[in-house]
């Protein structure tokens, strides 16, 4: 008795699984030429289901644009931020919104098959609402250098570019490669990078930058602070008193701070604007931003 | 009138504790007996001007708050609360915007700013029955937020790099202060001070009851009008140096009442001192709390005023 009912379960059950099945199966006939998919895992570790070749993909950050462009599947992008520009070709594709806030409708409207969202851009609730939407959402968390080629290579494997991803992951890694082999100075220069003068904010422990001004041969005087971007102190700017100050270019960002007016970096000459996007995107420039950074530390002085 | 002499006297006494306590700490320990460059480039380039502001911004602000609630009748008359600070505040951003760096162009348009946003909230509350409690703090609502809107819209179409210092000015920031903005602040707080404390005699007539100081030869449209342009010119000059520091012309005045009454010849002048006080200390935590990182004060007195103020509601 007790048998035979577990076996109806198991029965009716299979009949429910199997009736839904062909149900879905149905519908998805009905409506979309059948695409293969399959089952790929984000940087957040979900399970995202995406065509087997995405041809249409949305990115939301400008990171991101270029980290699809360098893996050689630029022209699968449908959409992108407003602050996307580079590689120039991605000027032209359509703009869904900037990076703070993107446009849903906007975005559902160039019919994506997948949105590829940075961690960077803070964009988690918004991501949540796209959910539901029948585009999968991936997102990529990019802490610096150490995950660019390999981002590269999995974008690669995502759009079926895998080749030229792979190049552009090595040639990425070279090029990292090639600064960390140059010779080092003896003790590491002292280097504040000012992200804005008014208001003195600056990079902390979190940043990826500091990493960035670490390999290239420097040390950041706020790598101890906690947090990404903190707004410094200008008590303490004047005690750090750096030898090199970075200002990451911007309008609001042409001179150091009056603070620094004493400070070893302003004296000898040694303060250098270098592009806010190559410093701040943590995608393939930052290989030309390291490049960058580790000549201007082994510059000398200009000396008075 | 003893009694009122001593607290004069305690409140020198504690503005000048805490001015020494706030010159004495800060994100970098500076050492007054072994002075080096160093540590003389931080006291006086960065630590001496922020304190001296942040003591003329409270008074200024405390003095604006003691007026115009003995003008207004009203308890509730501040100028965050009454979107003076706001139209101040706008009025900064927009000669930021439009005139960049023009010397003295951002207090004066502070000064329009907070001008047009008193009068409006002025003739928005009164009515023919005369004015009215709730009118006026539903006029500064809408004053308030509709400028909020104006704000919001114009930082939007800044671009995000010249946006992300206004956030924390708006806020109320004390980080930015120069020796002119604190010469321009002392001006304004020393002017109101004597000013404001000369209309003392009318302002508590006309607490009265404006017939009744009618009737005693208080001039009401002149004494109105000076209130207005002073408060005006105190809240002006304070958003143009450092934001908008919120609650300060709020529990400043409530508190220096439950101390000494409602004389305004004692509330006006003992209002700018405890403001200066209040700020002072505020910004000192401001500045210290979670150094070498920095807060705006105005998240500070907002978070003291703002439960002080519910507590002082529910005492009266």
């Amino acid at each position: 008795m007790k048998r035979r009912s577990i076996k109806m379960q198991m029965i009716c059950l299979l009949m429910i699984v199997a009736g839904s099945l062909l149900v879905a199966c149905g519908r998805q006939v009905a409506e979309l030429p059948a695409v293969e998919m399959r089952v790929v895992k984000d940087d957040l570790g979900r399970e995202v289901r995406l065509p087997v070749k995405v041809t249409r993909a949305v990115s939301l950050a400008p990171s991101i644009t270029e980290m699809v462009f360098a893996a050689g599947a630029g022209d699968r992008l449908v959409g992108v931020t407003s602050y996307c520009d580079f590689p120039a070709a991605a000027k032209n594709i359509q703009k869904v919104g900037d990076t703070q806030s993107p446009n849903i409708e906007a975005i559902i409207a160039v019919r994506p098959e997948v949105i590829f969202v940075s961690t960077a851009s803070q964009l988690e609730s918004f991501a949540s609402a796209l959910e539901g939407q029948s585009a999968a959402v991936f997102v990529l968390d990019i802490r610096g250098l150490g995950d660019v080629a390999d981002r590269l290579r999995r974008l690669g494997q995502i759009f079926g570019s895998g080749e030229r991803a792979e190049l552009a992951a090595i040639e990425f890694e070279n090029r990292i490669a090639a600064v960390e082999r140059r010779q080092k100075a003896e003790r590491p220069v002292r280097v504040l990078l000012q992200i804005s003068e008014a208001d003195l904010f600056t990079i902390g422990r979190d940043s990826f930058i500091t990493e960035l001004i670490d390999r290239a041969g420097g040390i950041s005087v706020t790598a101890d602070i906690p947090g990404g971007y903190p707004k410094l102190s200008k008590e303490t700017a004047i005690a750090l008193d750096p030898d090199v100050i970075i200002l990451s270019d911007s309008p609001d960002n042409l001179k150091p701070n009056d603070a620094l007016k004493n400070s070893a970096a302003v004296r000898s000459g040694r303060v250098y604007r270098v592009n806010a996007d190559i410093l701040s995107r943590p995608g393939p420039r930052l290989a030309d931003a390291l490049e960058q950074l580790a000549t201007l530390f082994r510059q000398e002085p200009a000396g008075n | 009138m003893k009694r009122a002499n001593y607290i004069f006297i305690l409140l020198i006494a504690g503005l000048a504790a805490a001015l020494a306590v706030a010159l004495l700490v800060g994100s970098e320990r500076v050492s007054v007996f072994e002075m080096t460059e160093q540590g003389r480039a931080i006291l006086i380039d960065i630590r001496i001007p922020r304190v001296l502001l942040g003591a003329c911004v409270g008074a200024s602000l405390a003095l604006a708050g003691a007026s115009l609630q003995a003008l207004l009748r009203n308890p509730l008359a501040e100028p965050y609360l009454l979107g003076v600070s706001n139209g101040a505040a706008l009025g900064t951003l927009l000669a930021f915007v439009l005139l960049g760096d023009v010397a003295g162009a951002r207090p004066v348009l502070a000064f329009a700013g907070a001008g047009i946003a008193t009068f409006a909230v002025y003739q928005m509350a009164k009515s023919r029955a005369g004015m009215n409690v709730e009118r006026l703090v539903l006029a500064g609502v809408i004053i308030t937020t509709f400028l909020s809107s104006i704000i919001v819209l114009l930082t939007s179409l800044l671009d995000a790099a010249r946006l992300r210092g206004y956030t924390f000015w708006l806020l109320g920031d004390l980080s930015q202060a120069t020796y002119n903005g604190f010469y321009m602040t002392l001006a304004a707080a020393v002017a109101g001070t004597i000013l404001l404390t000369s209309q003392a005699r009318a302002l508590n007539l006309m607490m009265i009851g404006e017939r009744d100081a009618f009737d005693h030869g208080v001039e009401i449209g002149r004494v109105r009008m000076i209130i207005f342009g002073m408060a005006s010119v105190l809240v002006g000059t304070s958003v143009a140096a450092s934001g908008s520091v919120g609650y300060v012309g709020l529990i400043v005045p409530h508190i220096v009442r439950l101390v000494v009454g409602s004389d305004n010849r004692l509330v006006v002048p003992m209002s700018a001192f405890a403001g200066a006080i209040f700020v002072v200390l505020a910004d000192t935590v401001a500045r210290t709390a979670i150094a070498p990182r920095e807060l705006p004060v105005g998240a500070i007195t907002a978070l003291i005023g703002a439960p002080l103020f519910i507590f002082l509601l529910r005492r009266t």
